[in-house]
């Protein structure tokens, strides 16, 4: 096959801009909550779709979660993606971003010789960006993060990546990971052909089995004591509330600049007084 | 080469009406059918917005059950319905003998179309899979872009543009338009179908979380805040959960080029009496839609063309009289079902197997109701005086203390001449003698740069926190554009430089400018002149600014990538 092997890691996250299924604690109750692709990894997918239109090629998507996460899958597809894999096992509930970049390295090394992982940057909601790198790690593959652009030829990749300040330009051989940046380029909006061409793949039993599977822990040779609950040596201390997604807007209208901004200094030591006496001098 | 994207039936538009055709549409299949459904929201109902009170006539066919139905998202069903006259002060009900019987909301389902549009859409998605050879492919951030003919025959709509037709085609043997005419104008204006144009009002509406529950209350109003002359009325809906619809609709064919359609619904909150209603309370969303308000003389000639047929709005079924559109869109739906599955079942979509499909909309309580108000709208036009003299002689009456009634007594004491046209006007509207047909004049022909705004009265003493700019008020739409989409045409620079001079040298603003719901238009100095430009990100995609552009210079089209406002709820 001409072009390059991708695999594109992608990750289904509560959808940030709903309160479903947010308790009251500030937990998540993943079941009633509106589900999404998790944002930072749209610019992972998109970066491998510009691979595959400027060099042929062929994308796998991999995620990992409980059924529902299915959805992503079949989403990726519809932006472009070729073949889509949910690795989904009861066993691997409770598991932290060690468990799942092994979990996830077993997946990737599954779908055997790959060119190019891309990750994003991080999730919305576990938000450690440590997977990723975690995964280079075991792939033994030589990883670049904060990526923007990205150029290959003849098995070298030229890279540019954000640093602090400014950018840097890499040339990485291949195979490599890279987590891509969220100020690299958005992911383009779905075509109607290839939307239609997935509603039309899932009608079609054989044809979708063939591009879209769900695996679990034994398929892919992992480990059970290395994944979930058994593999997480990380322990959720306490988790406290920092403050409400939403609440309101309260305008301040005092008809000129200086009665508005009156209002509302007014309004905030009222309402904020003891936070203001702490952190001003 | 890559085969084309084909269906049985494309529906453009997850409206009301299309989802009520595609139920039907699937009970009565016999055998294999493809349907899809074209919307340009992010989801179906990101971009419906009504009122809305509704009778259940159509619902009670497509869902015996919806009553019982636990997921079904009811508002509320109206207990007591009001017609209220407003001065800026005071407020009167109508007597209830005197309130017009189609205004008596009783029993009335309190919706939010958006919110049915969704339901809908969910429950034909799993009726569409239990049943054996049955596709209904839904397509939200999809609009159809322009109509495909072959011949004269309609073949499907432009969905892409990649430049691709085998992918950027939606082929259908027949495509049904609830759009709103959004892209059924270009198939009105090719096959010249209009003889008389159609005519629009505009409606903003709030929704409010309230400290007090009107659930199952529901009031039109008259009277204040409509300065005299305006065509307008607002509407009050208490549904559950403490939640309160706040609304105004103004007809666009009015000389004032500075309507300000949210401001109308701003000063409407002022009124003390609607004050009571919201204080403690909060705004939870704002967004405007249009309303074809020409009714009977303003439907086409043919409702269908071979490969084509319109419903609901797009094809202009809103009784304006009866304030009803949902029932009668959602039956025009129901209607164009039948219609299709014989020709389907024929083998036979030409314009002559379509063409059942307008006699029997006429035949349908659509056709007799819309005949029995035909001669509503034009009313307010052949007796001016309803509304530059009457209403505001009522308003006054109620402010003074002196009620209704005496407003209407003194009104007609002031010439037995005027108390008989209120008769005649009555008369025109409620029980019309045959007067021949109407001829509309195009809403954009009436902003006028010389427009004198008379004094209305203005409320006093209410909460500044429950009344917003448009800029601000423009946030609770929730808009949303995809980075780069400019929506809008303006054709000819030129031509706005020449309106500009025309309206702002009368002390006006340019109509797009003073009738936009939400802010997008403005003049702005650019190299030493006055320049249109356009803020796209805040459209609610309204259209308003189109119709009223005096030049017709302006073409509002369906944004690509589901951009545009969140209308979920609404
Ligand atoms: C302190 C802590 C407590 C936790 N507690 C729990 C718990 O109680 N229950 C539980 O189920 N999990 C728990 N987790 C697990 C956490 O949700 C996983 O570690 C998560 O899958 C990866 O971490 P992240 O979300 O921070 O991803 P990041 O490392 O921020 O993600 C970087 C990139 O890696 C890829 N990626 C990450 N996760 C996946 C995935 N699942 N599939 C495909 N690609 C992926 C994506 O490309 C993503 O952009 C916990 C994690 C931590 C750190
Ligand atoms: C403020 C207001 C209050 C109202 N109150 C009431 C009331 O109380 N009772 C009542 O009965 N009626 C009321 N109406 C009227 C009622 O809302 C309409 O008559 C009804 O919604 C019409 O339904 P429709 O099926 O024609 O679809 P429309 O409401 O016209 O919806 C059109 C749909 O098509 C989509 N669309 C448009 N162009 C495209 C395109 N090119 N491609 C894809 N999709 C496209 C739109 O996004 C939208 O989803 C009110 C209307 C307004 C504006
Ligand atoms: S868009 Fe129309 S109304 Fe606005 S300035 Fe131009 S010509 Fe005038
Ligand atoms: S720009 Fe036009 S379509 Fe958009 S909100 Fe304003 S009036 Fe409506």
């Amino acid at each position: 096959m001409s072009g390059y092997k991708m695999v594109v890691l992608m990750k289904q996250v509560p959808d940030t801009s709903s309160k479903a299924g947010v308790n009251p604690d500030g937990t998540v109750d993943r079941a009633r909550a509106k589900r999404m692709m998790n944002p930072f990894d749209k610019y992972a997918l998109q970066k491998a779709l510009e691979v595959k239109k400027a060099h042929g090629g062929e994308i796998t998507v991999v995620s990992m979660g409980p059924p529902p996460a299915l959805e992503i899958v079949v989403e990726a597809l519809e932006y472009g993606a070729d073949k889509g894999i949910l690795l989904s096992d009861k066993r691997l509930a409770a598991s932290d971003t060690l468990s799942t970049a092994y979990a996830l390295h077993m997946v990737v090394k599954h779908v055997g010789k790959v060119d190019m992982v891309f990750t994003g940057l991080q999730t919305t909601d576990g938000d450690t960006a440590q997977t990723g790198p975690q995964i280079a790690e075991r792939l033994d593959m030589p990883q670049v993060t904060y990526l923007e652009k990205l150029e290959v030829k003849d098995g070298v990749a030229t890279m540019q990546r954000v640093v602090e300040g400014g950018h840097q330009t890499l040339e990485v051989p291949l195979p490599c990971l890279v987590t891509v940046a969220n100020s690299a380029a958005r992911l383009e909006p779905k075509r109607f052909a290839d939307v239609f061409a997935v509603k039309e793949l899932i009608r079609d039993k054989a044809a979708y089995d063939k591009k879209v599977t769900i695996l679990d822990l034994d398929v892919v040779g992992a480990n059970p004591d290395r994944a979930g609950l058994k593999g997480s040596p990380t322990v959720v201390g306490k988790t406290w509330k920092m403050g409400e997604i939403g609440g309101s807007c309260t305008m301040f209208e005092g008809g000129n600049a200086k009665d508005e901004v009156a209002e509302l200094v007014g309004k905030l030591t009222a309402d904020h007084g003891a936070i203001l006496e702490e952190v001003l001098p | 080469m890559s085969q084309n994207i084909a269906y049985d039936v494309a529906l453009v538009g997850a409206s009301p009406s299309n989802l009520t055709l595609a139920h039907r549409l699937v009970d009565l299949a016999q055998g294999p059918i493809r349907i899809a459904i074209l919307e340009k929201g992010k989801s179906v109902g990101a971009h419906l917005l009504s009122g809305a009170v509704s009778n259940p006539r159509v619902l009670n066919k497509v869902f015996p059950n919806w009553k019982e139905d636990e997921t079904f998202p009811l508002e509320g069903i109206c207990k007591e319905s009001y017609v209220t006259f407003m001065g800026a002060e005071k407020v009167e009900d109508a007597p209830r003998f005197a309130v017009p019987p189609h205004f008596k909301k009783e029993g009335y389902a309190i919706l939010s179309v958006s919110d049915l549009a969704a339901w809908m859409a969910d429950r034909l998605t799993e009726k569409a899979a239990a049943k054996e050879g049955v596709v209904v492919d839904i397509y939200p951030t999809f609009p159809a872009k322009e109509i495909i003919y072959k011949g004269d025959a309609v073949v499907g709509v432009r969905v892409d543009s990649t430049g691709d037709n085998a992918k950027d085609i939606l082929h259908a043997k027949v495509t049904v338009f609830g759009d709103k005419g959004f892209v059924s104008r270009d198939l009105c204006d090719k096959f010249a179908l209009r003889k008389n144009p159609q005519v629009w009002g505009v409606g903003v509406k709030e929704i409010w979380e309230t400290e007090e529950s009107y659930e199952g209350k529901v009031w039109h109003t008259a009277g204040y805040p409509a300065q005299p002359g305006l065509y307008g009325g607002g509407f009050i809906y208490g549904c559950k959960h403490n939640k309160l619809i706040v609304g105004y609709v103004c007809a666009l064919d009015n000389d004032n080029p500075n309507l300000e359609p949210p401001q109308l619904l701003q000063d409407l909150k002022k009124s003390p009496w609607v004050q009571k209603m919201l204080k403690g309370g909060k705004l939870m969303r704002y967004g405007a839609a249009v309303l074809p308000e020409g009714g009977y003389y303003s439907l086409p000639e043919k409702f269908a063309v071979a490969g084509a047929m319109m419903v609901g709005d797009a094809l202009g079924t809103l009784d304006i009289k009866r304030f009803s559109g949902v029932d009668k869109a959602m039956e025009s739906g129901w209607i164009a079902a039948e219609v299709i599955a014989d020709a389907l079942a024929k083998g036979d979509t030409s314009e002559a197997a379509l063409a059942p499909y307008k006699a029997k909309v006429m035949d349908s309580f659509i056709g007799k109701e819309l005949f029995e108000a035909r001669y509503f709208k034009q009313t307010f036009h052949t007796y001016p005086e309803i509304l530059n003299d009457a209403f505001p002689a009522f308003a006054a009456g109620v402010d003074a203390g002196r009620g209704l009634f005496g407003g209407a007594l003194a009104f007609g004491l002031s010439g037995p001449f005027r108390a008989l046209k209120l008769l005649g006007a009555r008369g025109m509207m409620e029980n019309p003698s045959d007067r021949g047909a109407v001829a509309y004049k195009e809403d954009r022909t009436y902003p006028n740069p010389a427009y004198k705004k008379p004094e209305g009265a203005k409320a006093e003493g209410y909460d500044r926190k429950t009344v917003f700019t448009t800029a601000d008020i423009v946030y609770y739409a929730h808009t949303h554009y995809e980075e780069g989409v400019q929506h809008i045409d303006e054709f000819d620079k030129n031509v706005c430089y020449s309106c500009i001079n025309r309206y702002e040298g009368a002390g006006k603003r340019p109509p797009c400018v003073g009738d936009c719901t939400a802010e997008v238009h403005e003049v702005m100095e650019i190299n030493g002149k006055r320049t249109h430009k356009m803020a796209f990100e805040n459209c609610v995609q309204c259209t308003t600014c189109e119709i009223v552009c005096p030049p017709k210079n302006l073409r509002v089209n369906a944004a690509p990538y589901g951009s545009g406002p969140d209308f979920s709820n609404m």
